[in-house]
């Protein structure tokens, strides 16, 4: 359940805040949401990734389908593939690892923080 | 444990984030580029129209209807001429800030700020030091003497920033993103770009130092041999009937002589593909009585296109016609009474003159026996990765010192200023404000005397029947041979002393013929009482123009047409029969049978389909390579003479010594060299066809690319089918030809025009209608221009946008 909610709220969070603010809030909000939520390493990796990942790939999917993949046949003719498929993997695999490094950050931060409030608690 | 845990993804985030976020080497920022809400993605269009309906932009007076027609020409009606140039620069930025942009960046010397590359920073170097900058400035604050005009550009200025304010890093231009800067605040200063930009494509072309390296080489008999200043029976520009009543001011050649200083390498010069055509039919050769004026400008062909079109309407001026990005003038076009357009007419504009300094530090010139002081300048270039460079300009009364020990000069004694027209304070601009307003020939010739170049061949029309014809630029008064080769800097005889007045300058009206034309070709015969030179005219185009236009009469527009896209090769129905003939036909084999009798049934037309012209064409290479081989093995830069003066030599010339081929140890002759390069290319011809398949026809072959300015390929357009080539009316080359085709007919109840351009309004290559004209543009399907005083009702008019003042 936690996994769920955790992508969703990745998605749907850095969905509306991508709109005004630079590509990698997507970055932040997995780390915020990786410390609010917590949760086991693996977790909260395939939580940042698949959040990151599905928003990226989909959102960039959708505009190439509705654009007939106008601009995407071009672009990725200045990469080494020839596919415009490559390009929304390459911009998934960025979002997914964007959110997986983000949630991982968040929540080894959140296991620092508990560790030192542990500490004063038993001293 | 917890602690290296939290450091480590932190700072592996923070790594990854940071170099997705920056350029590496040339890879783009990856994560901003491929983020789908800011990145390319965001440069997609849909298919359709995605204009917005409404909109506002803060700083108008009132509220401007924008009209589009099928080709998405912007008509812009405003109340008045403020609000028409700021909406004017607001939608020029919508389109194509990139470019605009890139070439602010040229024109100021700044393109290594933002491209990391030594040539690229060489070559700002170069633009500052042959005084782009400066003419941009001084040009500008030139126009701080005319109050309206200056008000269109500040106008012009503010609403390109309009544009610019309201843009996020999603709407940058797909260009910025890829090379990883930001579009800078626009200024009226940059308004002014288009001066330095065409005269640096226009009026900066000269021999001078390869003149002189030639002369040297060669000795006089010669080189007048291998560079003629006119040959046989040209017909230039004005008519060799017209009379000249005037005194002329004298200019006799002093008793002196040129220093001959050779120079091992040279600075870039203007392609020499860079050419126009056009022409005028008065009422007595139409069938409706009207004038009718054709124009196109041969220029490079590149994506965005140089031109961008509008309809201008403020309610005084009505005015329709192109203009390159960034400037809010129209250069070629029509109103409701005339119309105008442009070809270069090649007019030597740039003389050099050796400086001799008293001593290292170069504070001082000789200069009249005396020691004059020099001004320096130092100029800043702040590169891309983050180092700065300065780079001293020395400047003289001659002009810039441009090449000295810093700067293509490797010995202390080559230090050469230049002297351009183009440095000297212009009011071209006004002229061109005033043409957009014009609406009689007497308006249209007072304009002219505010045309101080580059040099160019207006040809003029008017509803009331005139037509004209006027060369109008900033022509000193030269004795013969003055500044065609390196002058002595010390010496006061080398210098100009007056110029031309303007009562003495060429032009021609109304005569009986009935029509005029221009294509680059000598402006005038040796009748005219001043010395004309240029390195570079055109030789064949405006034949053939004046041949047709000979015989052509009961004109129709579509006849106008039909010349500019005609594709007779002029030069080759006066070279190829000669070469033909010097053929050994009696041991052909089967093969060189076909390829001889591809060329022997051809009626030079160097239509898209054929193959002959590639035959030709790919066998007028070789021959003209091997001819000239002999200045392969010459280490100082030396123009090798042109295909008209080649193909005069073979015919004209026996003995002619140059049909050696240097890689052989016997002695060829003229017949030799045509049997050996006969060979070649047949051979060469059937290597191509090996790697670029069977279909060698001329479209194919001549392989007519629209190359993106940045030379990114997936932007580029290659293999347009059309035809024509270098030389032919329907100037199509590899990467040069008619860059805006005009056809007008002043008809006084209303003017009509027709036009096309290979390349699109939009210089999004995310726009599904980036490029869309070019097939028009290479099939001759002309788009009827949409004009008039009230267009608001047209069914033309695919989309009204309403710009609101905030």
């Amino acid at each position: 359940m936690k996994l769920i909610a955790r992508i969703i709220l990745i998605i749907a969070v850095s969905y509306l805040l991508s709109m005004y603010l630079p590509w990698w809030i997507l970055i932040v909000i997995s780390f915020l949401v990786g410390f609010a939520i917590p949760g086991n390493g693996i977790n909260q990796f395939i939580a940042g990734f698949l959040g990151g990942g599905l928003l990226w790939m989909t959102f960039a999917w959708m505009i190439d389908i509705q654009t007939e993949s106008i601009l995407s046949e071009k672009i990725i003719k200045l990469f080494p593939f020839d596919d415009p498929i490559f390009l929304l993997i390459l911009a998934g695999l960025i979002g997914a690892l964007a959110g997986a490094l983000g949630a991982m950050s968040g929540n080894s931060f959140r296991q620092l923080f508990m560790k030192k409030k542990q500490k004063s608690f038993y001293s | 444990m917890k602690t290296f845990r939290f450091v480590f993804f932190v700072s592996l985030t923070i790594a990854f984030g940071a170099s997705l976020n920056t350029k590496i080497g040339s890879i783009p920022p990856l994560g901003k580029l491929l983020s789908p809400f800011e990145g390319f993605w965001q440069n997609a269009e849909e298919p359709g129209i995605n204009y917005l309906e409404e909109l506002s932009i803060k700083g108008l007076h009132s509220t401007v209807k924008v009209y589009y027609d099928e080709m998405r020409i912007p008509h812009i009606y405003a109340d008045n001429e403020h609000d028409l140039h700021m909406v004017q620069g607001y939608l020029t930025a919508r389109d194509r800030l990139w470019q605009m942009d890139f070439f602010a960046r040229l024109v100021l010397g700044r393109l290594s700020e933002v491209i990391d590359n030594p040539a690229i920073l060489d070559f700002d170097k170069m633009n500052r030091r042959i005084g782009l900058k400066r003419m941009t400035i001084e040009f500008y604050e030139k126009t701080k003497s005319s109050p309206e005009l200056h008000a269109v550009i500040n106008a012009y200025s503010d609403g390109v920033n309009a544009y610019i304010d309201k843009m996020g890093y999603g709407d940058y231009p797909v260009e910025f993103k890829l090379m990883d800067y930001e579009p800078e605040d626009w200024t009226p200063l940059k308004t002014c770009l288009a001066y330095a930009m065409l005269s640096n494509t226009l009026s900066k072309g000269e021999s001078d130092l390869e003149n002189t390296n030639a002369l040297k080489l060669f000795g006089e008999d010669l080189f007048n041999i291998l560079y003629p200043e006119q040959l046989g029976n040209l017909d230039p520009v004005i008519r060799k009937t017209r009379k000249w009543d005037f005194n002329p001011i004298p200019a006799v050649k002093p008793d002196i002589e040129f220093p001959l200083i050779t120079t091992d390498a040279t600075i870039d010069k203007p392609h020499p593909l860079n050419g126009s055509n056009n022409f005028a039919v008065g009422p007595s050769k139409t069938k409706s009585g009207n004038v009718l004026l054709a124009n196109e400008p041969d220029l490079e062909l590149t994506l965005p296109s140089i031109w961008y079109a509008y309809h201008l309407n403020d309610g005084n001026k009505n005015v329709m016609g192109v203009t390159v990005p960034g400037t809010p003038i129209m250069l070629i076009g029509f109103n409701d009474s005339i119309s105008w357009g442009v070809t270069n007419s090649p007019r030597d504009q740039v003389d050099w003159y050796s400086v001799e300094f008293r001593d290292d530090k170069r504070d001082e010139y000789l200069y009249n026996n005396q020691w004059f002081k020099t001004e320096k300048k130092i100029e800043e270039f702040k590169l891309a990765n983050g180092k700065t460079v300065y780079d001293t300009i020395i400047y003289t009364h001659h002009g810039p010192v441009v090449y000295d020990r810093n700067y293509k000069g490797d010995n202390k004694k080559r230090n050469y200023a230049m002297k351009w027209i183009a440095h000297f304070p212009s009011t071209t601009f006004d002229a061109m404000y005033d043409i957009n307003k014009a609406s009689n020939y007497d308006q249209f010739v007072n304009a002219m005397k505010k045309f101080q170049g580059p040099p160019q061949n207006f040809i003029f029309g008017a509803s009331n029947g005139d037509i004209a014809l006027w060369l109008p630029g900033k022509f000193p008064v030269k004795w013969k041979e003055q500044g065609k080769f390196l002058m002595d800097g010390s010496s006061i005889d080398h210098e100009w002393k007056k110029f031309i007045p303007f009562d003495h300058y060429l032009y021609d009206k109304n005569p009986e013929q009935g029509y005029l034309t221009s294509a680059n070709q000598h402006p005038v015969d040796s009748i005219y009482p001043y010395y004309v030179y240029d390195h570079n005219y055109e030789y064949y185009r405006g034949r053939r123009i004046n041949d047709r236009l000979r015989v052509l009469d009961n004109m129709l527009p579509k006849d106008m047409m039909k010349l500019q896209n005609d594709n007779y090769n002029y030069m080759a129905s006066e070279s190829l029969p000669m070469m033909l003939s010097y053929l050994d036909t009696s041991r052909f084999t089967t093969k060189e049978w076909n390829y001889f009798k591809t060329l022997n049934e051809w009626d030079y037309f160097n239509d898209p389909n054929l193959k002959a012209p590639s035959a030709y064409q790919l066998w007028w290479d070789i021959l003209y390579r091997n001819t000239w081989d002999e200045f392969d093995t010459i280490s100082i830069e030396v123009d090798r003479p042109n295909k008209y003066v080649t193909i005069d030599r073979f015919k004209n010339d026996s003995s002619f010594v140059f049909a050696d081929l240097l890689t052989t140890s016997t002695k060829e002759s003229t017949a030799d060299l045509m049997n050996i390069t006969f060979k070649n290319a047949l051979d060469s011809m059937e290597n191509w066809v090996k790697i670029h398949g069977e279909d060698n026809s001329w479209y194919k072959f001549k392989n007519t690319t629209v190359r993106h300015l940045a030379r990114l390929d997936p932007f580029s357009v290659s293999e347009v089918p059309v035809g024509g080539y270098g030389g032919i009316v329907n100037a199509a080359s590899k990467g040069h030809g008619p860059s805006w085709r005009m056809v007008v007919e002043l008809d006084p109840n209303g003017t009509k025009a027709w036009g096309v351009y290979p390349g699109s309004q939009t210089g999004n290559p995310g726009s599904p209608l980036y490029g869309h004209m070019i097939e028009n543009w290479a099939t001759a399907n002309y788009y009827e221009l949409l004009f008039g005083r009230d267009i608001s009702n047209s069914d033309k008019v695919i989309f009204t946008q309403t710009i609101e003042a905030k």
